[in-house]
């Protein structure tokens, strides 16, 4: 053994003897190290199409859709869980398992919906930027080329630590929609008999609204980028108790907005019977009846939620097509190594902010049918996750219990019962009545 | 030549044309030399799957013949070291060495070679996917597609849910830049596995390559045991990089864990700013005596158990203080100098030096200005503490080289 000749940084508290139960101090830092993947993508699904779909729910239905959030927030629950426990214990993400586990075709057929379903999202997305700048004045020929250009430089650019930090505190800005809904002035009785009072009516303007809410709150996508950031992460078996409380903590808090979302707009668009198609009639019909302040809060979470998920979105399909599909990826890599990786997402971008220049009127069609394809996708990558976490060559002991595993294929059977509705309703609008 | 897509779910028949059941997977062993043969069928009927020898397959195209009809029904068991070709190789993810790359194998090629059927090839071409994809009866019609030899590839050992011995000899035999390229593109609990199973210094070469934060990641991941070793063959500057970008704790229990000499070393290094002289610069050089000849130089070179590398120059120094410079002699003329001639006849002593803080952009202009390999670095109390070489201001120079190492996104 060579002394040390010079002074040496030693563990402190004496760390350095066997390893102690870890204190709380460190048991916190390791759970901020964890946390992220859940919050980060609870709070992407509440993007510009989701506040267009709460939005219209309450100023449409009032508060009479908020019992269905409860449930909501329990089915994302249970499969974020799922996601988060796959990643955990595969080490691989779900465009990856799909490819090895349920062969070429399946894989094909998936990614090919997935990655119509997201063009279509980031269109919303690029919507939603328009929309919300043009509440303050701003030109969508001026607002949409530039966040576009800008989330391209971050996410090619930047770092992923940075751009995570920017992601959370993003994620905080979320709370301007609890302000919103306080400031509407709701009858709290009201609305929080509304929320354990569960109403069904049958008519195809309802399912609508109903499974674009799921498909909305629960996205396929949302499934493949979750996954992949634990991965990306590194996190473990033994980080999982975290992992899952972040999962949690997450929908919880996006179920939160959506359901203050709905009451800002029940609040005062239902009670005055205004009529709206999207978020940006919904704040400037906030405007004269809950004060410009409202109106504005509500713009800038708008803003704010359409710019978060136009930078994740498009990423996180190019990540899934070349997974899938086997050709590189990576931001780290440049334009030779990875063409396809940086195709898709550069396409992706200038398409989706694009096709919002363009001189077409209905595009709130076009916002409200992406959600809608979103519902409709739902099921088959539901039905894919419970294969794979029901494999256990693959997954152990982890596999679902029975209970968990009636619950989820129940919900799952609901959804697809739901979706069918939904295509049958479109096709034959007299079909129910 | 047989593609292993149009063989499975193909029937299966015994002597006599006796149909068993459909092709499920091909069973193969992955120790026997560089192509591994097919030691069985599982052969699927109705919902039973059971095993055949391969000394039974007698033909393999269209339908599989079997040279007897007795088979054993016993439910397919799969034992240690067996890999199944369809589950575990065919969509998974594969390295090809030669291209220093990671692909997935969209179909595998199988020949027979005397009695056996040999696993030789992969293809990884879009071609073999739609052919995949599309109907059966067009897969015919799409032909080629890019073959990449099974010799060239290295199989993840993490694939198959069975533990396998996986030789990694290829892989350690790849210039690191070529090895971190393949770590970067790998998830990280993969890259992790070829990091476990290489040497520390093989690893050390390789992560000094790596983009920064899979190295933060595989850093922290591993055994702190290990990650000090690792640390201690890197280059200190590196070295110090990696442990900034770590949680203080863990880099503090790190340097605890290192050899007292390599930690104070990094210690110094993590003193000076990033993006200084002294981040950069290398601390290991050779210093002789002033008064020395050029023969007693060459010698003292050749008794070093550690000779820095580069090696550009060695360091006159005053003969009782080691820290003083006195003059610079290149490799170059320490060679063809006859061995009897002072240093001090050789020695430039006029040249430009740089301080441990100036920005690290200066030593490279300088390199550039004044055609140098080699800059000595001097501090405060004019005593030399390293030289910037060209190579290490290179990086500093060429920004898209840093920008590589930047970071990985999400994905």
């Amino acid at each position: 053994m060579k002394t040390p000749d010079r002074t040496l940084a030693l563990p402190r508290d004496g760390q350095a003897t066997g390893r102690p139960k870890p204190s709380l101090r460190a048991r916190l830092l390791l759970m901020m190290a964890v946390v992220g993947p859940g919050i980060i993508t609870a709070n992407v699904d509440n993007d510009a199409g989701g506040i267009t779909t709460y939005s219209v729910a309450g100023a449409h239905y009032g508060y009479s859709l908020l019992w269905m959030l409860g449930l909501v927030a329990l089915a994302l629950i249970i499969i974020q869980e799922m996601s988060a426990r796959l990643g955990v214990v595969t080490g691989k993400g779900l465009a990856d398992l799909i490819r090895e586990r349920m062969g070429i075709r399946a894989t094909l057929a998936i990614v090919g919906v997935l990655l119509i379903a997201n063009l279509a999202n980031t269109v919303s997305e690029f919507a939603g930027v328009a929309a919300s700048m043009e509440i303050f004045g701003i030109s969508k020929f001026i607002s949409v080329p530039i966040v576009a250009v800008g989330v391209w430089l971050l996410i090619v650019k930047g770092s992923y630590k940075f751009v995570e930090r920017i992601f959370l505190v993003a994620s905080a800005l979320y709370l301007t929609y609890v302000v919103s809904g306080i400031m509407a002035n709701p009858p709290w009785a009201e609305v929080l008999q509304a929320s354990v009072t569960p109403t069904f009516h049958f008519d195809s303007n309802y399912i609508i609204i109903v499974v674009t809410i799921i498909g909305t709150t629960i996205a396929p996508w949302m499934q493949f980028y979750q996954q992949a950031s634990i991965v990306d992460k590194g996190l473990r078996v033994e980080d999982y108790a975290y992992e899952r409380l972040d999962v949690i903590i997450g929908s919880v808090f996006a179920v939160v907005i959506a359901a203050f979302i709905t009451i800002a707009c029940a609040a005062t668009l239902f009670k005055h019977g205004l009529q709206i198609e999207t978020a940006k009639d919904a704040a400037l019909g906030l405007g004269p009846l809950a004060g410009s302040n409202a109106a504005a809060l509500f713009a800038l979470g708008l803003l704010n939620a359409s710019v978060f998920s136009a930078a994740i979105l498009p990423l996180s399909t190019a990540y899934v097509v070349c997974e899938a599909l086997g050709w590189e990826a990576g931001v780290n890599r440049n334009l030779k190594e990875a063409p396809v990786f940086f195709g898709v997402y550069t396409a992706l971008i200038v398409l989706g902010a694009g096709i919002i220049l363009l001189p077409i009127k209905s595009l709130i069609q076009a916002m409200l049918a992406s959600q809608t394809l979103n519902g409709v996708l739902l099921p088959v990558i539901l039905i894919a996750m419970l294969v794979l976490i029901n494999d256990r060559e693959l997954m152990g002991d982890y596999v679902n219990g029975r209970i968990f595993n009636i619950i989820s294929w129940a919900m799952v059977v609901v959804l697809i019962g739901l979706t069918a509705l939904l295509v049958i309703t479109s096709v034959f609008p007299n079909f129910l009545t | 030549m047989h593609l292993l897509s149009q063989l499975l779910g193909r029937p299966v028949r015994g002597e006599t044309n006796v149909p068993l059941g459909t092709l499920d997977d091909l069973v193969i062993r992955m120790e026997e030399g560089p192509y591994p043969s097919v030691t069985g069928l599982v052969v699927r009927a109705g919902r039973r799957r059971f095993f055949v020898p391969a000394n039974q397959l007698r033909e393999l195209s269209g339908v599989a013949l079997l040279s007897s009809a007795r088979v054993d029904l016993k439910q397919f068991q799969r034992r240690e070291d067996e890999v199944l070709l369809g589950r575990d190789v065919l969509d998974h993810q594969i390295i090809d060495i030669a291209g220093h790359r990671v692909v997935r194998v969209n179909d595998i090629q199988i020949t027979q070679v005397d009695a056996n059927f040999r696993v030789v090839g992969v293809d990884t071409s879009l071609k073999a996917i739609v052919r995949r994809a599309g109907p059966r009866a067009l897969a015919d019609r799409i032909v080629g597609g890019q073959i990449i030899d099974w010799a060239d590839l290295h199989y993840l050992a993490g694939t198959a849910p069975v533990r396998l011995k996986v030789s990694y000899d290829r892989l350690a035999e790849l210039h690191p830049v070529d090895l971190a390229r393949i770590v970067d593109a790998l998830s990280l609990r993969e890259s992790a596995t070829i990091v476990a199973a290489l040497d520390d210094e093989t690893v050390a070469e390789t992560l000094e390559e790596v983009s920064d934060s899979r190295l933060a990641d595989l850093i922290e991941g591993m055994d702190q045991e290990r990650a000090a070793d690792i640390l201690e063959e890197m280059d200190p500057g590196v070295a110090a990089d990696v442990l900034e970008d770590l949680d203080d704790t863990v880099a503090e229990q790190l340097l605890a864990k290192m050899e007292p000499e390599e930690a104070a070393e990094i210690q110094t290094v993590l003193a000076y700013d990033e993006d200084s002289v002294g981040r950069i610069m290398i601390t290991e050089i050779v210093r002789v005596a002033e008064g020395s000849t050029v023969g007693a130089a060459l010698a003292l070179l050749r008794s070093l158990d550690d000779v820095p590398n580069p090696l550009l120059a060695v360091y006159v120094v005053e003969q009782d203080q080691p820290e003083t410079l006195r003059g610079i002699v290149r490799l170059r003329s320490l060679i063809l100098a006859d061995p009897a001639t002072p240093l001090q006849e050789l020695m430039d002593e006029d040249m430009p030096t740089i301080h441990p803080d100036a920005p690290a952009e200066q030593a490279a202009r300088l390199l550039a200005e004044y055609n140098l390999l080699a800059l000595p670095v001097i501090d405060d109390e004019e005593h030399l503490v390293g030289v910037v070489t060209v190579d290490d201001a290179l990086a500093v120079l060429m920004p898209e080289i840093w920008q590589r190492r930047s970071s990985r996104m999400f994905h």
